[in-house]
């Protein structure tokens, strides 16, 4: 026996059965129509993506607006309270500064009053 | 001759058309190389399911591959390498498409004058023999080449080939011998 040539006819070219031709061509049709439609899809979620971020990208933006207005507020609020304080202690001191002048005044006019009297007695 | 003259008289038509995405002309290439992939395929796996669902894969790859394709001796070494990578990556994964018996067509008939039993036997321990053996050994004598040339497509040096085709040979003698 040769084993080569039975290699050889064991081994031997076979052909796939008919028709091979037209059924790769059927799977490259099927593969395209597949690859068309994710395709497709993938651009639809792509444009349903941007449209999420868009509207998250605004509700971030309105967030931060709105926090900013309110932080804004506070400060301002927080100005004009302590303007108010200041004021007050201002007002406060020059009220006791009168009071301590008024007072003062009272005080020279009974002792002079009380020598006056001292002296015509 | 400019290089591009020469290149149009060396470039088949069909591959020309099939770059155009003509799909007749991409039939006309399949028709030319069918029985090479898909008998690399079958001496592989002796499974015509298989060997039809792994010729119908590479070919599905040569379509979208046909720009890489630089001649006609070059498609012949691209087909032959990614069919055997192909086999040994599915033999290893165990993974395929299930394709139906009318589509596997009918088992060849066998040539007259031949010993059916040593037939049966011989592709039985073929089958047998380590995945690298059996490419080796079906590139040998399924497609005639020589041990340079299936270095080439099997990417291992050369005396690797040769070891295995010895091995192969020795192990198939002798199992022969013990089978008898």
């Amino acid at each position: 026996m040769n084993l080569d040539n039975e290699l050889r006819n064991t081994l031997r070219r076979k052909s796939p059965a008919p028709g091979f031709a037209g059924r790769v061509l059927a799977r490259i049709e099927e593969d395209d129509a597949r690859s068309s439609f994710v395709s497709k899809a993938t651009d639809h979620g792509r444009r349903w993506r941007a449209v999420a971020a868009s509207v998250t990208l605004a509700a971030v933006l309105a967030g931060y607006a709105s926090h900013h207005i309110a932080e804004q507020r506070r400060i301002e609020g927080e100005f004009a309270r302590d303007q108010v304080l200041l004021a007050m202690r201002i007002a406060g001191a020059k009220v006791r500064y009168a009071q301590q002048e008024v007072r003062a005044i009272g005080t020279d006019r009974t002792e002079e009053q009380s020598s006056i009297g001292e002296v015509d007695n | 001759m400019t290089a591009i003259a020469q290149e149009l008289v060396e470039f088949p038509t069909a591959l020309v058309k099939a770059r155009e995405g003509d799909h007749d002309a991409f039939a006309e290439i399949v028709e030319q190389h069918e029985a090479m992939v898909y008998s690399l395929a079958w001496n592989f796996f002796r499974d015509r399911s298989r060997a039809e669902e792994i010729a119908q894969d590479v070919f599905l790859q040569l379509f979208r591959n046909l720009a890489s394709i630089e001649s006609p001796s070059h498609l012949v070494f691209w087909l032959r390498q990614v069919t055997t990578r192909r086999c040994i990556d599915v033999s290893r994964r165990g993974r395929l498409r299930p394709v139906s018996l009318e589509e596997a067509g009918e088992i060849p008939a066998r040539e007259r004058n031949r010993d059916p039993l040593l037939d049966q036997t011989l592709q039985r321990l073929i089958g047998e023999l380590p995945e690298l053996q059996r490419v080796v050994l079906t590139l040998r004598y399924q497609e005639d080449l020589d041990p340079s040339e299936i270095c080439r497509i099997v990417e291992v040096p050369v005396n690797t080939v040769k070891s295995h085709l010895h091995r192969a040979l020795r192990s198939l003698r002798k199992r022969l011998e013990s089978s008898r």
